[in-house]
């Protein structure tokens, strides 16, 4: 955007300010975008990467919608995890990859965020192998989970699943955007090149397909390294 | 779950190996799909001569002159008329394919699908990747006429086994299988390994998970007994190799801790008539891979390569690891299978096991380690197979033969020998009697990956099936 302004340049750029405009974008301007260029909703987790920092302490941020939000939903949704923690202990002991994890219940989501190293389909599957009853609990709460149970017959479905329901991780460098859209529509990234003007128009129209969204991929104070190394370097046994 | 199997129902390459002189891989597009669905009903048939009939499982009185065998891709089933709603049940990563999983597989920088060899470079088009085992090129030969009167045949890929079992860089290979309940397989009658599950390497039984089961694609005609395959291509870099061990023996020379790693006067217990130097290259070989280039397992006889019996079963299958191991965990055999050492994901011992089925290929008549015949590729034409291509192919090369997250003390390196690697940032600990390490460094990546494609080996009863499809 240029700053020495004529009249027309502040007066677009005082647009998004104004109510009309509001409305006007709203109510027609994204919808018709929308309905012209839709973008397939991305994927969720982070990225494989060459680089083997990278893939250690990975964020998961999965978000799954309630089945009954009420009071009593809830309530039950906190007793599955109660009652279950000597089980996730034992989980996060055999499985070995996981800094952290928790549960959290957010509007009308049961969320279980954690940290984990290496590859996103090893670590689910690892986990169900452990314990895959608990999991079994925690879908049942979830709409569409029913599908799921026991998670250890459906394996593969529910490593699917949890891709879908894990936060897509806004790259770090917007423009790498362009080159996500591109691959999940099946084109090759980034040729034809695009005009970066366009980023913001190709995020509004990322956000209706994917509205939550992790802002990034979570920031380390401290380089990368496994769960494992840690408690090495601590003589806690890995 | 219907656990009885007949083996006769299933392709003949997946619970043992030929062990023909040669193979060749008929890269195949299904352009006609009637023509291919009818020379798929012949080849289960097995009773028409123009039309080469499926290799099974059972065991022969008579050695057939050849075998054959095929193996699909997504693409493939889909071209053959295999309706959407069973597609659907097929796993993410097979129907994805092998260059969608770049990245995970290591498959980038020269290794990237872009700069793959034909055909592999148009992956939607490799519907089919048959195989063709024999002693004797005119049998491949007539078979390729055959095939290639019902496909397109986008290329051909010929391979051979090297003298004693050997693989380029030296080693000895195809010596750890699994073993499996029920399959009596001869080579393997001293193995003293845990036994693995028929789920490992057929879908529709039991895996070593406890309680878990692999998703079967449906109908179960289609699905049942088959399994998957990564088809692999990987060119070797045998001069770089080469080249890598005389520097690493000569840094080792000059290092102040190198008697704990070779002591003086012992260098024939490497190899007769080795000089120091010599037997420092074999030493940094041995543990690079975890075997010594004779097949003499590094974690049985850690000081010497010359046993008085390299084929014992000590020597060859029967041991372990631990905390204590000689054997460096970075080691490729550690690395792709640690058996019941000590790892990280506690649950995973014994759980990504392989079937491997690979030969070598490349010119026959020149010298790899000459650099002057650099601009020639030799490589392994590798097949690694198991039931389920994403909690087993994928699982070891991602977290363990990559990055190596198995082990805090390896995690941030890759396979010495196999993996992704640039001289930058490459590092391998070497193990010394005293219970210390020399790390050696600076080593490229000696295995280029030049293509490749996911299959579905499917069984008897499934080809039978897709024959009878149509559209
Ligand atoms: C050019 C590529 C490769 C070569 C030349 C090669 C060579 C070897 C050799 C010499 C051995 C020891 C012999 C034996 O125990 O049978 C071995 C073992 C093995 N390799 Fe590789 N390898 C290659 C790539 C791979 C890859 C990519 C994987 C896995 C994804 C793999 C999986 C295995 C397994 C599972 C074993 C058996 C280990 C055990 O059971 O103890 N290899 N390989």
């Amino acid at each position: 955007m240029t700053n020495d302004g004529g009249w027309f340049d502040r007066f677009v750029d005082s647009l998004p300010e104004r109510g009309w405009f509001k409305f006007l974008s709203t109510y027609v301007v994204v919808p018709y975008w929308v309905w012209r260029d839709p973008k397939p909703k991305l994927p969720g987790g982070p990225r494989a990467s060459a680089q083997p920092s990278e893939n250690v302490q990975r964020m998961m941020n999965l978000i799954m919608p309630l089945k009954d939000s009420s009071p009593i939903g809830r309530a039950k949704a906190a007793l599955a995890i109660a009652q279950n923690v000597d089980e996730i202990f034992a989980g996060l002991d055999n499985v070995g990859t996981v800094h952290t994890a928790r549960f959290l219940l957010l509007d009308d989501y049961i969320c279980m965020i954690s940290v984990y190293d290496g590859d996103f389909s090893n670590y689910i599957r690892d986990f169900i192998a452990t314990i895959g009853s608990v999991f079994d609990e925690v879908v049942s709460l979830v709409e569409g989970g029913d599908d799921l149970i026991p998670t250890t017959h459906n394996v593969e479905r529910f490593i699917d699943w949890v891709h879908a329901h894990d936060l897509f991780q806004a790259p770090d460098f917007p423009t790498d955007l362009f080159g996500l859209q591109d691959t999940a529509s099946g084109r090759s990234p980034d040729s034809p090149p695009h005009e970066l003007r366009s980023l913001p128009r190709e995020l509004i129209l990322q956000l209706n397909a994917n509205p939550n969204i992790s802002l990034g991929g979570g920031y380390r104070a401290y380089p990368g390294f496994s769960a494992a190394q840690v408690r090495g370097k601590f003589g806690v046994g890995w | 779950m219907n656990t009885e199997f007949d083996s006769n129902d299933l392709q003949g390459n997946i619970l043992r190996g030929y062990r023909r002189d040669l193979v060749r891989y008929l890269i195949l597009e299904v352009d006609n799909p009637a023509a291919a669905r009818r020379f798929l009903a012949a080849a289960v048939a097995g009773n028409n001569d123009a039309v080469p009939a499926i290799t099974r499982e059972k065991s022969w009185t008579r050695k057939p002159g050849f075998c054959f065998n095929i193996g699909l891709t997504y693409e493939g089933l889909r071209a053959l008329g295999t309706p959407s709603d069973c597609l659907a049940t097929f796993p993410t990563e097979f129907v994805q394919g092998m260059t969608h999983r770049a990245i995970k597989l290591g498959d980038f920088g020269t290794s990237a699908p872009a700069n793959w060899a034909p055909p592999f470079n148009h992956p939607e088009r490799v519907h089919v990747v048959a195989s063709v085992y024999a002693n004797d090129t005119p049998q491949l030969d007539q078979v390729q006429d055959q095939v290639a009167r019902a496909f397109n045949v986008l290329g051909v890929r010929n391979g051979y086994n090297l003298e004693d079992d050997k693989v380029y860089f030296g080693y000895v290979d195809n010596i750890s299988q699994p073993r499996f309940n029920r399959i009596d397989d001869p080579d393997q009658a001293k193995v003293d390994e845990p036994i693995d599950p028929l789920g490992t390497i057929l879908l529709g039984y039991p895996t070593r998970f406890e309680d878990v089961l692999f998703r079967v694609p449906s109908p179960a005609e289609l699905g049942h007994n088959g399994t998957f395959n990564a088809f692999r291509i990987l060119a070797q870099d045998v001069a770089g190799f080469e080249r890598y061990l005389d520097t690493a023996a000569d840094a080792l020379l000059r290092h102040p801790d190198v008697d704990q790693l070779l002591a003086p006067g012992e260098e024939d217990r490497i190899g007769a008539g080795l000089d120091r130097h010599g037997a420092l290259r074999e030493i940094v070989a041995a543990q690079m891979c975890g075997r010594w280039r004779n097949g003499v397992s590094y974690e049985a006889s850690p000081d010497a390569a010359v046993v008085p019996d390299p084929r014992a079963p000590k020597f060859r299958t029967n041991f372990d690891y631990d905390r204590t191991s000689r054997c460096p965990a970075g080691s490729h055999m550690r690395r792709v299978n640690p058996r019941g050492g000590p790892i990280v994901q506690r649950i995973a011992n014994y759980t990504r096991r392989l079937v491997r089925r690979g030969m070598s290929y490349g010119p026959r008549d020149v010298d790899p380690r000459k650099p002057e015949n650099d601009d020639q590729e030799w490589g392994l034409l590798g097949n690694f197979i198991g039931a389920n291509l994403g909690a087993q192919f994928e699982a070891v090369m991602c977290d363990w033969l990559n990055l190596g997250l198995q082990d805090p003390n390896i995690t941030g390196s890759n396979d010495p020998l196999f993996g992704a690697n640039s001289p930058e940032s490459s590092w391998f600990d070497l193990t010394l009697r005293n219970g210390g390490t020399i790390r050696l460094r600076g080593f490229p990546r000696f295995v280029t990956t030049r293509g490749g494609a996911y299959l579905f080996l499917p069984s008897l009863p499934a080809i039978r099936y897709l024959s009878e499809l149509n559209g």
